[in-house]
C-alpha cells in the first residue's frame, strides 16, 4: 500500500510544486540572514575601527584636561548577535545592536535607533522563521486539505472502505507521507542553515530545530483534525485558511493590542523631560546641594573637592550630569518594569497559540526578543558604571591624558545567554497535540471509521 | 424584463443566498463588530497619545520659558523636546506609525534620531501586523469576498442551473455582473456601519482645525476600498466562471489572495534591499564626521577654514585680537560651525532617504501587479501613516532645531562680550525674556493636495485595475462554458 502511495503522492502536482516553494523560500530567507549578519559583522568592525581613529583624534587635541577629553570620548558596548539570529532576527532590525558612550549622563545616549526604512519593517524580515511559521503551514495545508474529500469526490473512498484492511491507516499513512516529505524539506533547510550560516551545533540550535519541527507537526495535527469533520474540500480549505488567518494574523495582533492596553508606557516620553531637566536645571542652582548629592551617590569621591568660589568644575560639571540620571531613575525603572510585564503576558499567552509560542521562542533563543534587549539595556549600565568608575578619579584628579594607554579602549561585547527551559518550550505543544489527539480520535470513532478496523 | 431588471435580480439572488446562510451571517456580524471595535480601540489610543505629547509639550514650553537668565549657549544645549502628533485619521490605518519615533531631543551641533516607536517597545508580535481598521480591510475582507464569490458561477455550472438560466434568456454580461455586484452589496454590508461610525469619531476630534481636511481624506479613502473591493468581486466572479470546478476556483483565489497580500509584497522586498542597500547608523555618522573634519574641525585650535576665518575677520576689522572685536567671536565661530555641520549632514540625510525611497519605489512598482500594495499605500497615505507625513515632520522639526541653534548663537553673537571668562560668569547671561521671544515648535501636517499628488501613482493602479477587470470581465461574458 505504501508504494501505491508513494506513487500518488509524486505523480499530482501540487506535492513538487509545494515542497519547491519551501525550499526555495527558505533557501532565500537563509541569504536574507546571512546578509543580516554581515550587516552586524560590519557595523562592529567599523565601529571598532571608529573607536580608535576617534579616540586618538581626540587625544590629540584635548590633550591638556582629563575632563575636557571625556566630555568627547566614546565607549562602545556592543549587543553580540548570535549565529542563530540569522534564522530569527526578531526585533534586532528595530533595536540598534550597539551603543557607544560618554561618561556623561546615559539616559539621554542610550535609546538612540538604528536608521532603517520604516516600509520594511513595516512588511517584516522574510527571514527563516517567517518562512517557518507562514509558509510551512499553507503547504500542509495545501497537502492535506483533501485527504479524505479527494477520495469521496473523486469516487475511491467506498473502494478503500472495502479493500483497505484499515481505511485509518490508509489515511496515517497518506498524511505520513506527506509530513515526511514537509520535514525532510525542513531539516534539509536547517542543515544547510546551520553550514551556509556557521551556527555552532550547540544547545539552542537543537531546541531551535526541535520547536520548529513541533511546529510542522502542530499544522499537521491541526489538518487532521480538520478533515476528521470529513467535510468537503472546498469546506476544509476554508477552514484551514481561516484558522491560519486566525492563529498567525488576529490571535498574535491581539496580545499585541492587549499589551498595549494594559500596559501603557508614557514612562518612555516622560524620561526624557525628567532626565533632560535634571541634569540642565542644575546650571543655575547653587552647586553645593548638587555636589552633595553625587557625594551621596559615590561616597568615594568625597575626597574630591570643587575649587571654592570657582565658576566650573569637572567634579561639578559631572556630578550635574549624573543628577539627570538620577532624576529620571525612577521613571526608567517603571518603563523597565512595564516592558517586562509585556513579555510575561505574551509569554503566559502564547501557552495557548502555538504560532506565537513559536515565534517568542525563536526570537529568544536567538536572543533577538525584547528580553536580550532588557538585558542589553542594564549590561549598558553597568557598562556606563564600569566607565565612569575608572574615568571619575582620573577626570577629578586632572591625570595626565598622554599617560593613559587609550590604545586599550577597545569596543567591548555583552554576551547574553539564552534561557533554556525545556519544559516551558515543549509543554504548550503538548498541550495541543493532546487536545488535537482526543478530538481526533473521538470524530473518527464517531463516523465509523475506526469500527472497521475491528472486523 | 428589462436588462437592468435582471442584473438586480441576479444580484439580489447573490445576496439571498449569502445571508441567509448562518455562517455567513456570523462573519458579517463579527467582522463589523472586529472592524468597529479597532476603530475605536484606535481612536482612544491616538486621543492617548495627543492628550500624553500635548501634556508633554505643555510641560517642556513651560520649562523652556521660565529657564532663568543664562548664556544662550546654554540654552543652545537645553534644547527642546519635541514630539510627533498623530494625524486625525491614523486611528484608522495605522501604516508606519508603530514604526516610526514619538520624541527626539533638539540641540546645538547635532541631530539626535527620533526615539521611542512602539516597536521599540514591543517584542516581536508586531511582526505579526497590528490589529487595525486598515488590516482588516486590506487583508481580511478580500479573503472573505473570495470565499462567498468563488462558486458564483462554477456552483451553477456544476449542478445544471448555468443551462437553465441561459435558457430563459439571461446574457452571459448579465449573469457576470450581477453576481459580482450581488458579492459587492454583500462587501458593502462589511463597512457600511463601521465607516459611517468612523466618519463620526473626526468630529469628537479635539482640534478642528484638521476637520475639513480629514473629511477629503475619509472620502478618499472610502472611494479607495469601495474601488478595491468592486475589483476583487470582479476578480472573484471571474475565476468562478473560468474555473473547471468550484474547488479549483477556491484554490486559484486562495493562490492569489496569498500571492498579493504575502507572496509579491516579500519578493519586491528582497529585491528592494537587494538593489539598494542602506547605510547603517555608524556608516552614516562616520560619513558625516568625516567630511566635517576635511571641511575644518571648529574644536580644533589650529584648523586651516577657522583660522582663516579668524584672519579675514581680524583683518575686516582692523583689530589684531578676538578680543576687540565689535561682537562675540565664539558665537560667530559657532554660527559658522552650525552652518556647514548641518548642511552636510542635510545632504548626507538626504541621500540615506532617497535610498529609502528608491527601496519603496520598488513597492509602487510591484503594486501595478498587486493591488494589494496599492491600496496599502493609498491607505497609509491618506490616513497620515505613510513615510511622507513622517518626514515633513521630520524637516520641520530639524528646521526648528537650527532655528533654535541660530537664534542662540546670534544672541551670543549680538550681545555677549568678548571679556567674559565663560558662561557661569554673571555678565554672560541674557534676560529670560529672550527666551519667551522664541516661538514654539508647531509642526504642520501635509495639505491635502500633497498627500493627493504623494499618491497618484497609487490611484491610478487602481483605477487600472478597475478598468482592465471590467473589459476582462465584459469579454469573457461572451464565451462562458455551460458545461
Amino acid at each position: 500500500m505504501v508504494k501505491y502511495l508513494l506513487l500518488n503522492f509524486f505523480r499530482s502536482k501540487v506535492h513538487p510544486i509545494g515542497l519547491a516553494l519551501l525550499l526555495v523560500s527558505g533557501l532565500i530567507s537563509l541569504e536574507i540572514g546571512s546578509r543580516f549578519l554581515e550587516r552586524v559583522d560590519r557595523v562592529s568592525e567599523k565601529t571598532a575601527i571608529h573607536q580608535q581613529e576617534s579616540i586618538a583624534r581626540n587625544v590629540s587635541y584635548f590633550n591638556k584636561e582629563m575632563g575636557n577629553l571625556m566630555y568627547y570620548l566614546r565607549f562602545g558596548l556592543e549587543n553580540e548577535t548570535p549565529r542563530l539570529a540569522g534564522l530569527s532576527i526578531g526585533q534586532r532590525d528595530v533595536y540598534p545592536s550597539i551603543q557607544s558612550l560618554t561618561v556623561r549622563n546615559l539616559e539621554e545616549q542610550r535609546y538612540a535607533t538604528d536608521l532603517v526604512n520604516p516600509l520594511f519593517q513595516l512588511l517584516g524580515n522574510m527571514d527563516f522563521s517567517f518562512v517557518l511559521i507562514y509558509l510551512f503551514p499553507l503547504v500542509i495545508i495545501a497537502f492535506g486539505f483533501n485527504l479524505i474529500s479527494e477520495e469521496k469526490e473523486g469516487g475511491t473512498w467506498s473502494l478503500i472502505r472495502s479493500q483497505a484492511h484499515s481505511p485509518l491507516l490508509f489515511l496515517r499513512l497518506k498524511l505520513g507521507i506527506r509530513l515526511v516529505s514537509v520535514l525532510f524539506v525542513l531539516l534539509l533547510l536547517l542543515i544547510t542553515g546551520k553550514f551556509y550560516l556557521a551556527i555552532p551545533f550547540d544547545v539552542p540550535f537543537l531546541i531551535f530545530g526541535s520547536v520548529s519541527v513541533l511546529y510542522v507537526l502542530f499544522w499537521f495535527g491541526l489538518t487532521w483534525l480538520v478533515v476528521s469533520f470529513q467535510l468537503s474540500s472546498s469546506q476544509n480549505a476554508q477552514v484551514l485558511l481561516s484558522l491560519w488567518v486566525v492563529l498567525n494574523l488576529l490571535l498574535p495582533a491581539g496580545i499585541n493590542m492587549l499589551q498595549r492596553w494594559f500596559f501603557p508606557v508614557p514612562e518612555a516620553m516622560s524620561t526624557v523631560i525628567q532626565n533632560r531637566e535634571g541634569y540642565h536645571s542644575q546650571w543655575d542652582k547653587p552647586k553645593e546641594p548638587t555636589l552633595q548629592k553625587f557625594y551621596a551617590r559615590y561616597p568615594e569621591y568625597q575626597s574630591f573637592l570643587h575649587p571654592k568660589e570657582a565658576d566650573f568644575s569637572w567634579l561639578w560639571y559631572f556630578a550635574m550630569q549624573q543628577a539627570g540620571d538620577d532624576e529620571a531613575a525612577v521613571e526608567v525603572e517603571a518603563l523597565k518594569n512595564k516592558l517586562d510585564s509585556r513579555v510575561q503576558l505574551a509569554k503566559s499567552l502564547s501557552w495557548w497559540i502555538p504560532s506565537v509560542h513559536t515565534q517568542l521562542s525563536l526570537n529568544s533563543l536567538s536572543l533577538t526578543d525584547l528580553g536580550n534587549y532588557l538585558h542589553y539595556l542594564e549590561a549598558l549600565e553597568e557598562f556606563h558604571e564600569k566607565l565612569k568608575a575608572y574615568f571619575f578619579p582620573r577626570i577629578f584628579s586632572n591625570a595626565p591624558v598622554l599617560d593613559e594607554d587609550w590604545s586599550k579602549f577597545t569596543l567591548e561585547k555583552f554576551r547574553d545567554q539564552p534561557q533554556v527551559n525545556w519544559i516551558q518550550l515543549m509543554a504548550p505543544f503538548g498541550l495541543s497535540f493532546l487536545l488535537i489527539w482526543v478530538w481526533a480520535g473521538y470524530n473518527f470513532k464517531k463516523s465509523g471509521i475506526q469500527s472497521i478496523q475491528k472486523h | 424584463m428589462n436588462k437592468k431588471g435582471k442584473i438586480a435580480l441576479l444580484a439580489g439572488q447573490v445576496w439571498n443566498n449569502t445571508v441567509s446562510q448562518s455562517s455567513a451571517k456570523m462573519l458579517i456580524l463579527a467582522t463589523n463588530f472586529l472592524l468597529i471595535a479597532f476603530l475605536l480601540v484606535g481612536f482612544f489610543n491616538q486621543q492617548k497619545h495627543q492628550e500624553q505629547i500635548h501634556g508633554f509639550g505643555k510641560e517642556v514650553r513651560d520649562q523652556w520659558e521660565n529657564s532663568p537668565d543664562k548664556h544662550p549657549h546654554r540654552m543652545a544645549h537645553y534644547g527642546y523636546l519635541v514630539f510627533r502628533e498623530k494625524f486625525p485619521l491614523s486611528f484608522f490605518d495605522y501604516g508606519m506609525d508603530s514604526y516610526l519615533g514619538n520624541v527626539i531631543f533638539l540641540e546645538a551641533h547635532k541631530q539626535n534620531t527620533v526615539n521611542f516607536s512602539e516597536a521599540n517597545l514591543s517584542n516581536g508580535l508586531l511582526r505579526f501586523g497590528e490589529l487595525s481598521a486598515g488590516m482588516i480591510l486590506q487583508v481580511l475582507i478580500p479573503l472573505l469576498i473570495f470565499f462567498w464569490g468563488y462558486d458564483l458561477i462554477s456552483r451553477d455550472r456544476e449542478q445544471g442551473t448555468l443551462k437553465i438560466l441561459f435558457a430563459q434568456g439571461v446574457s452571459g454580461a448579465q449573469l457576470l455582473w450581477g453576481r459580482i455586484l450581488g458579492l459587492f452589496y454583500v462587501s458593502l454590508s462589511l463597512i457600511i456601519l463601521p465607516f459611517l461610525l468612523a466618519f463620526g469619531l473626526l468630529f469628537l476630534y479635539q482640534e478642528t482645525d484638521l476637520l475639513g481636511q480629514s473629511m477629503i481624506h475619509f472620502l478618499f479613502l472610502y472611494l479607495t476600498y469601495l474601488v478595491y473591493f468592486l475589483v476583487l468581486c470582479m476578480v472573484a466572479v471571474w475565476i468562478s466562471s473560468r474555473s473547471q470546478s468550484s474547488k479549483s476556483s477556491l484554490i486559484s483565489l486562495i493562490g492569489l489572495w496569498l500571492s498579493f497580500t504575502l507572496i509579491v509584497p516579500k519578493i519586491a522586498q528582497v529585491i528592494g534591499q537587494s538593489v539598494y542597500p542602506s547605510l547603517s547608523k555608524i556608516e552614516f555618522d562616520t560619513a558625516v564626521e568625516a567630511e566635517l573634519i576635511r571641511q575644518g574641525d571648529s574644536h580644533n585650535p589650529n584648523d586651516p577654514h577657522y583660522a582663516a576665518l579668524k584672519d579675514s575677520l581680524l583683518k575686516a576689522n582692523g583689530v589684531d585680537s578676538t578680543y576687540k572685536l565689535p561682537f562675540n567671536y565664539s558665537g560667530y565661530v559657532m554660527r559658522e560651525g552650525e552652518r556647514l555641520s548641518t548642511q552636510t549632514f542635510l545632504t548626507h540625510q538626504k541621500n540615506l532617504i532617497d535610498q529609502f525611497k528608491n527601496q519603496q519605489q520598488i513597492l509602487s512598482l510591484a503594486s501595478w501587479i498587486d493591488p494589494f500594495l496599492a491600496v496599502k499605500q493609498l491607505s497609509m497615505g491618506f490616513a497620515g501613516t505613510d513615510y511622507e507625513m513622517y518626514l515633513s515632520f521630520q524637516d520641520q522639526a530639524e528646521a526648528y532645531r537650527y532655528q533654535l541653534a541660530q537664534t542662540m548663537n546670534e544672541l551670543q553673537i549680538e550681545l555677549i562680550s568678548n571679556k567674559v571668562k565663560n558662561s557661569s560668569d554673571p555678565a554672560a547671561r541674557l534676560s529670560s525674556d529672550y527666551w519667551e521671544d522664541f516661538p514654539d515648535f508647531h509642526p504642520s501636517f501635509l495639505s491635502e493636495k500633497e498627500v493627493f499628488q504623494n499618491n497618484l501613482a497609487g490611484i491610478a493602479v487602481l483605477l487600472l485595475w478597475l478598468g482592465l477587470m471590467g473589459f476582462v470581465v465584459s469579454y469573457s461574458s461572451l464565451r462562458i462554458r455551460v458545461f
